[in-house]
């Protein structure tokens, strides 16, 4: 059949920009008939991006999408799907509350309705179909809450399948991070479906963990900075190439400021010993004065949540935290603020800033008292100290009272740390500190993180990549299922491989 | 639209509207703008700016209050009743008692985790009880001696303009203070804005809010001062109309009910936007009953023009 080599889904020449980023620089790209292609790239290179164009989420700015050959103008996920591609998305979208049928065919209601009424035995009949795709055994009419967060996951690869059954032409199946919330047994499950279901469907498998990609894809696409760094068949390629290519320089460790990383001081600033909470438990550790400690770990290690509970936002069920060898009780983010913890949270337009407020107000948020004198707020002297920060950090905004809504990811960022110094936090809780922050404005907030161990705070940090916390941290924990598994010190010049890290991590 | 725009156009639209409803009710009816009617169109106008004024810091927090027409009512009869033995001391008894009723709705909404328009809609139901029970089911009048004696202050007349055109501005004054020199009124604005951010820097976000309701409370119970002094008398059900014009009073002003944006003062242009209406209502003749569905209107329209999308995805 010459359709097997034809490309069912193609991208072509795309670029898409957003106020300050070029999300995608001229990518082309494309997926056979029956093949499964892997994409890869670090954080921020424009995977997500890319597959919301493949999904109709984002329009394009120049090129085109084509499927089956033929331009198409998809104007969003439903639009998408009609056309044959289905994602699944990495948040899972599995509605909780509903039963494993009524998921699979969520807005094809239509299908199994005669006269207004849902004939609930045909549909279950029909999702009983696509479960035995993905060997899922479990009855449709359960409801999605009693399964285990592995089969939902196959319930909503499922939904993409039962595609199948709709549409005349291939259909194409985009696998966000599918493994990262998977158990290794499971990992290896999906991609044995994976392989079976090639004759059905194509797959663009998205993952940073490399071994993975190769494992399971026939191509692979490299991408880094918005645009296609690489192409190869797997079989030529190697997790060090692709490293490289993702990477994109050699010289990493100008890029992470090693030269800068010094000895950490003799004194413990935080200590936690036995500490428990959801997510995590037994987890003891030593932070020194001037220390970063970088933790390593999968979505689901626990190391987010040690995070949160560290910054007071999640309740702690056992254990201590001493803060310069005074015990602490962290029992809500003000104690945590309170005890010297400062928290850079992941999500930073949701805890990080307040996006409707101005850049004064939003720097002096957590240490306001110090700017009251009886009961008065003093305005001139909080413009006062966050002007001086705005220089010292350079960061970029009009004024003061600029809405910090308006500055870009990199300049927020450099806001929220100085809102800490300002507090005059001891220990930072960085979690994902580059987040959402571009390449130039990276190198500056890596800048920063070396200045504040130079003035003796420490830091607990969550790396956005695995190159960034090796290249950062003086000492790497590495956390799975919620238990700290293994650690490494990072001196300079003995850092340990990513490779290392993960045989723990996973 | 350019979200810059867009809130900058909302800043003034409000004071636009003021100006040409005044001078589309002017062409209707030339005395109007003369300075005897203005200052009476005011002074009557500011026991609805008093209600809606601590209301303001609820909202511009995100929440809701909507016991303020119960309470007021609730310390109208209060005042009522204690004035001739309290004297003017019943004033600041009256306003403690709003102040209470503001806390139970703010205490029970950030105790128990419960939306604040359930906890604020109790509080009015419990409160309106009360004040039927501490009445016998009356009104209570107020004898003319006993108000000239001690609250001629709020309903007399100070350098040729009503007394309580200058109660109003003096607590707008105030309440602006609060507003811009005081963590609270920061906070209740930063709240609104973004809770989890203001939350995750330490903030004590519960006890600043039970302030704002607090706050609500107090005013709404001046209010109720107000009503009593102006009419004679307090009752249960004085201020029973109340709720929606003072809601729409601060939505009007360009307030957001998504909470994050707004001010003390544009509730006070909003008040006297929902005040011309009404006046002009009369003078075209619209019965004061079908007055409310224009209200109604009013508010929804306001609320569809001020409100921040983007920060609800799904209106519920």
């Amino acid at each position: 059949m010459s359709r097997a080599v034809s490309a069912v889904l193609e991208v072509s020449h795309a670029t898409k920009s957003f106020p300050g980023v070029v999300a995608l620089d001229d990518v082309t790209f494309e997926v056979r008939a029956n093949e499964v292609v892997g994409l890869i790239g670090e954080n921020g290179a424009g995977k997500s991006t890319l597959l919301k164009v493949l999904t109709g989420v984002y329009p394009l700015d120049e090129g085109e999408v084509l499927v089956n050959g033929e331009s198409a103008r998809l104007r969003g996920p439903r639009d998408a799907f009609d056309h044959g591609v289905a994602m699944v998305f990495q948040e899972q979208s599995v509605l909780i509350t509903l039963s494993v049928a009524e998921n699979i065919f969520l807005g094809r209601e239509a299908e199994f309705t005669r006269g207004g009424v849902l004939l609930k035995a045909k549909m279950h009949a029909a999702a009983r179909v696509e479960l035995q795709k993905v060997r899922l055994d479990v009855d449709p009419a359960t409801s999605c809450a009693d399964l285990t967060f592995a089969q939902r996951q196959m319930v909503e690869i499922a939904k993409a399948l039962s595609l199948d059954s709709r549409i005349d032409g291939d259909i194409v199946v985009l696998l966000d991070e599918p493994t990262s919330v998977l158990e290794a047994k499971e990992i290896e499950l999906l991609f044995e479906i994976v392989r079976d279901l090639r004759d059905r469907a194509a797959f663009i498998f998205i993952s940073h963990r490399l071994d993975e990609v190769l494992a399971v894809s026939d191509r692979v696409y490299v991408m880094r900075d918005g645009a296609i760094v690489g192409e190869m068949a797997s079989a030529d390629a190697t997790t060090e190439k692709m490293h490289e290519l993702m990477v994109g320089r050699a010289l990493q460790h100008e890029y992470y400021r090693e030269n800068r990383q010094g000895e950490p001081g003799e004194e413990i600033a935080l200590s936690v010993s036995g500490l428990a909470a959801a997510g995590f438990t037994d987890v003891s550790l030593a932070l020194r004065k001037g220390e970063i400690l970088g933790i390593a770990g999968v979505v689901g290690s626990g190391r987010e949540d040690l995070a949160r509970a560290l910054a007071g936002l999640a309740p702690i069920s056992a254990g201590e935290v001493s803060v310069n060898g005074r015990p602490v009780r962290l029992t809500s983010p003000s104690d945590a603020v309170g005890a010297g913890i400062g928290y850079v949270p992941r999500e930073r337009k949701v805890e990080g800033i307040v996006a409707g407020a101005s850049v004064v107000e939003n720097m002096t948020m957590a240490s306001i008292d110090d700017f009251i004198s009886l009961g008065i707020i003093r305005h001139g002297r909080e413009r006062k100290v966050a002007q001086s920060w705005i220089d010292r950090l350079r960061i970029r905004t009009p004024s003061t009272e600029t809405m910090v809504g308006s500055l870009s990811g990199g300049n927020q960022q450099k806001m929220v740390l100085s809102k800490w110094q300002i507090a005059g936090s001891s220990i930072m809780v960085l979690d994902h500190p580059t987040r959402g922050v571009d390449v130039g404005a990276k190198e500056d907030v890596y800048e920063l993180i070396r200045d504040m161990t130079d003035q003796g705070l420490s830091i607990i940090l969550l790396g956005d990549t695995l190159e960034e916390l090796i290249g950062l941290s003086h000492k790497i924990l590495v956390m799975r299922d919620g238990r700290i598994t293994a650690t490494f010190d990072a001196p300079v010049g003995a850092k340990p491989e990513q490779i290392e890290l993960i045989t723990h991590m996973v | 639209m350019p979200a810059k725009w867009k809130t900058e156009l909302v800043r003034f639209i409000p004071l636009i509207t003021l100006l040409g409803l005044v001078a589309l009710v002017a062409t209707i009816e030339p005395s109007f703008v003369r300075f005897s009617t203005l200052t009476v169109l005011v002074s009557d106008t500011m026991t609805l700016f008093l209600m809606a004024s601590g209301a303001t810091f609820v909202i511009l927090m995100g929440g809701i209050d909507l016991s303020v027409q119960a309470v007021a009512s609730m310390t109208s009869v209060v005042v009522a009743a204690l004035l001739p033995e309290l004297g003017v001391l019943a004033v600041p008894v009256a306003v403690a008692a709003g102040l209470i009723a503001g806390a139970a709705g703010g205490i029970s909404h950030t105790l128990l985790r419960i939306p604040s328009f359930i906890s604020t809609l109790a509080v009015s139901g419990v409160v309106t009880t009360a004040a039927f029970l501490f009445s016998n089911e009356r009104s209570i009048n107020i004898s003319g001696e006993t108000r000239d004696a001690h609250l001629a202050w709020m309903v007399g007349e100070f350098a040729g303009v009503q007394a309580e055109i200058w109660v109003g501005l003096i607590l707008l004054l105030v309440l602006l203070f609060v507003q811009i020199w005081t963590p609270i009124g920061r906070f209740c604005r930063i709240i609104g804005a973004g809770e989890q951010a203001a939350i995750a820097s330490g903030i004590r976000v519960d006890r600043i809010k039970v302030y704002a309701f607090m706050l609500s409370g107090a005013t709404a119970g001046f209010a109720g001062v107000m009503m009593a002094a102006r009419l004679g008398s307090g009752s249960p059900t004085l201020a029973n109309e109340f709720l929606l014009p003072s809601i729409a009073a601060i939505i009007v002003g360009g307030t957001a009910l998504t909470g994050g944006v707004g001010s003390v003062w544009r509730t006070f242009i909003g008040a006297l936007i929902i005040a011309v209406v009404r006046i002009g209502m009369t003078f075209v003749g619209v019965s004061v009953f079908a007055q409310q569905i224009v209200f109604g209107l009013v508010l929804v329209l306001a609320v569809a023009v001020t409100i921040d999308r983007s920060k609800i995805l799904i209106v519920k």
